[in-house]
């Protein structure tokens, strides 16, 4: 599932299954709404994140998640209310004229790929460990804020 | 259901989780992890920054898993120290993971499905490789009357790539659970 429109910019290197594993691992003893998988154990080309719920009124929701050779990335989040977003790092060749840099946000309910929509990512660190802790931790402010703010905001006010 | 306990207030989402990682992990850990993944040779100041630790303290650590077989150096143009993962350590590493959960017999069906799916991609698009395919694809664009057929786009080179080297991994823990068993018979 990639909602919203087709993905113009793509991310470099090939899918890094020793990235997913340790991005498997920090869902499952992070989160305890969470099981991450390897679609494909051998050969993955994304790790599928199942939540027990979802952010506001869904009542399910999935995280797909791609990380690359190269530390390109796309955390795609989905629900069972028809709700899209994402996290990404890749090169946009200055196309998303609100991004400075390569990390980026896809915002709900379609996760938009229009480059005038696209925002600026509240992440910005690169090792796994770091942008996972990020997506676990604003998914859970968002959760308990039951509002879709936080998880770009990058806050988690009082 | 019993929800997640709800995180502390926050202000700027980088500065916590870097917090939480600092303050749950050692520097070595931390560099050990980050060094895990690098697969292009980088200097010391780049992955102490990214581990949050001194360049000094990088260093060591560094140093210590150089001698250890989990990363690589190389001297840079500039005649800094370079490291990177260690590629025969990485395969060790992926090779043992998926001994761990995927027998022999299954191992091998599914190399010879990985190796079917590449030989696919190969037949389709007439080339040995992905890189030579982003060659091709770059001409095609440059000239316009070249074009025929499929057109692969980034998606395809980019699950070729995938294959090829998830091929390697399963390849190594084939060669590894053979090698074992003709171990095992000698003792």
């Amino acid at each position: 599932m990639t909602g919203g429109q087709t993905e113009s910019h793509s991310l470099r290197g090939p899918i890094d299954r020793p990235a997913l594993l340790a991005i498997r691992d920090l869902f499952n003893d992070n989160e305890p709404l969470a099981t991450a998988t390897l679609d494909d154990f051998l050969n993955p080309r994304a790790l599928k994140v199942e939540y027990d719920d979802g952010l506001q009124s869904a009542e399910r929701s999935r995280i797909d998640v791609q990380w690359t050779t190269r530390n390109d990335y796309k955390y795609h989040y989905t629900d069972s209310g028809g709700v899209n977003l994402r996290w990404g790092r890749h090169p946009h060749n200055g196309g998303y004229i609100q991004v400075p840099g390569p990390e980026h946000y896809h915002p709900p309910p379609d996760a938009s790929s229009d480059p005038s929509t696209v925002e600026e990512s509240c992440i910005k660190q690169q090792p796994e460990t770091l942008v996972t802790r990020a997506v676990i931790k604003l998914w859970r402010a968002a959760y308990h804020a039951d509002s879709l703010t936080p998880l770009n905001s990058g806050r988690n006010p009082p | 259901m019993t929800g997640p306990a709800e995180p502390e207030p926050f202000e700027d989402i980088n500065q916590a989780v870097r917090e939480d990682w600092v303050a749950g992990t050692t520097p070595y850990e931390r560099v050990r992890e980050v060094v895990s993944r690098t697969y292009a040779p980088t200097d010391a100041d780049t992955l102490a920054d990214h581990a949050h630790t001194s360049p000094k303290t990088a260093r060591k650590h560094l140093n210590t898993l150089a001698d250890d077989g989990f990363v690589t150096t190389e001297t840079g143009a500039n005649g800094a120290t370079l490291y990177r993962r260690s590629a025969e350590s990485l395969v060790v590493e992926q090779a043992a993971d998926i001994l761990s959960e995927v027998s022999t017999e299954e191992l091998r069906d599914r190399i010879a499905e990985m190796r079917d799916q590449i030989g696919e991609f190969q037949q389709e698009y007439g080339v040995e490789s992905p890189e030579e395919l982003a060659v091709d694809q770059t001409n095609a664009l440059l000239d316009e009357s070249t074009r025929t057929g499929e057109e692969p786009d980034e998606e395809t080179i980019r699950e070729w790539k995938t294959t090829r080297r998830n091929l390697a991994f399963a390849n190594a823990a084939l060669s590894i659970a053979n090698a074992e068993k003709f171990v095992d018979m000698e003792s």
